[in-house]
């Protein structure tokens, strides 16, 4: 049961994204609150509601709030702090920090963001004050999380797993899917599968092809 | 290596594949192993019920066995039904411990464990899932480290 293509997993939770990794796309496409620093020319045609106005060139003021994705937020952000100032979203801070530290199993995570991991570990690239206490959360609620994703996937067994899997993180989610495929691994052996032969899924189309050149 | 010759009526010891061959073709009768037997099993599931550490199993592949066996042989194995499941019991109980233990490991985020008497089978059932969630687990604690600045191009 080998898989035909092999797909390039997310480095989000690492020190820096995979550029090849769809999960990575996805996640840096959530939106950011920010604020800008300086004005920006011209981009006033994007953001109508914000911009000063036709004479000014459609220029976005300083200090205005947008929300930009986070591939466009770090791009911009620099050090010296000259173009955007991030501001962090309502989940990564003290309320919900307490909130998750409290009971973390009862959080509904995909409602919060699906990439609430990821995201947030991103999100430590723009040096707030507060970075600690953040990863210090996103450790502890993972650590919370991790009894029940263990137990539901490795006892739910061809069951239908989407009451389960709908509070569950992307990442989440992930491991969630491991845990199946080892359950289902294993039961396959039991069954005597394992020692089957069994056609690859790349080579049950050939019969097909076949027909419709004979055809021509 | 060499096998046989065989002579009818007499007991000798071959490899499994060769026995479950024979059996398959009919040509002979399996004798179970000696730890697979109801007392000695009834026995050793209620010491693995009461331990907290994994006990020694009779054999490091016992679940691959006992499968073989009564698949193949169950009219050569007394009791086999009895004998499924207390192999089931067994393996229950230890995949149970496991968890826990996985689940104690995590939330201490340790850094090393040592499990004893662990058979491959249990292993590579809940291998693949806690190497993944500790995997995150690492990335998610090294991010606890202050980020050192990235070296972003200059322009």
């Amino acid at each position: 049961m080998s898989e035909a293509y092999f797909r390039v997993e997310s480095g989000a939770l690492g020190p820096e994204e995979n550029f090849l990794s769809l999960d990575d796309i996805l996640m840096s496409h959530e939106k950011l609150p920010v604020r800008t620093e300086t004005a920006m020319p011209r981009l006033g045609a994007f953001f109508l509601e914000r911009s000063a106005g036709a004479e000014t060139e459609n220029a976005v003021p300083q200090g205005s709030k947008l929300e930009l994705p986070l591939w466009l937020a770090k791009g911009l952000f620099d050090n010296k702090r000259r173009i955007l100032s991030v501001e962090l979203p309502k989940i990564y801070q003290e309320g919900w920090r307490t909130v998750f530290s409290a009971d973390p199993n009862v959080v509904d995570l995909h409602k919060m963001g699906p990439h609430f991991y990821g995201f947030g570990s991103q999100l430590l690239h723009f040096d707030s004050p507060e970075n600690a206490d953040i990863s210090q959360s996103l450790l502890q609620t993972f650590i919370g999380r991790f009894r029940r994703i263990m137990d539901s996937s490795q006892n739910a067994y061809n069951e239908d797993t989407s009451a389960l899997v709908a509070r569950l993180d992307e990442m989440e989610r992930g491991l969630f899917q491991t845990g199946q495929k080892g359950l289902n691994d294993f039961q396959c052996w039991e069954k005597g599968q394992a020692s089957q032969i069994t056609a690859s899924n790349l080579v049950q189309n050939y019969k097909k092809r076949k027909f419709t050149d004979m055809e021509d | 290596g060499d096998l046989g010759p065989f002579n009818p009526g007499l007991p000798v010891e071959v490899p499994l594949w060769l026995a479950i061959n024979l059996k398959q073709r009919q040509k002979c009768r399996l004798l179970p192993p000696e730890w697979m037997d109801v007392e000695k099993l009834e026995k050793m599931r209620d010491h693995e019920r009461k331990e907290e550490t994994f006990t020694p199993m009779p054999s490091p592949y016992y679940m691959e066995l006992t499968k073989l066996l009564l698949n193949h042989a169950s009219d050569n194995i007394p009791k086999a039904d009895e004998i499924r499941t207390l192999v089931k019991d067994m393996w229950d109980t230890r995949i149970a411990k496991l968890r826990v233990s996985a689940d104690s490991f995590v939330r201490q985020q340790e850094a090393h464990a040592k499990l004893d008497n662990l058979t491959l089978m249990e292993i590579n059932t809940s291998g693949t899932f806690l190497t993944q969630a500790l995997n995150h687990m690492y990335k998610l604690r090294t991010n606890l480290q202050p980020l050192e600045s990235t070296q972003s191009q200059d322009f």
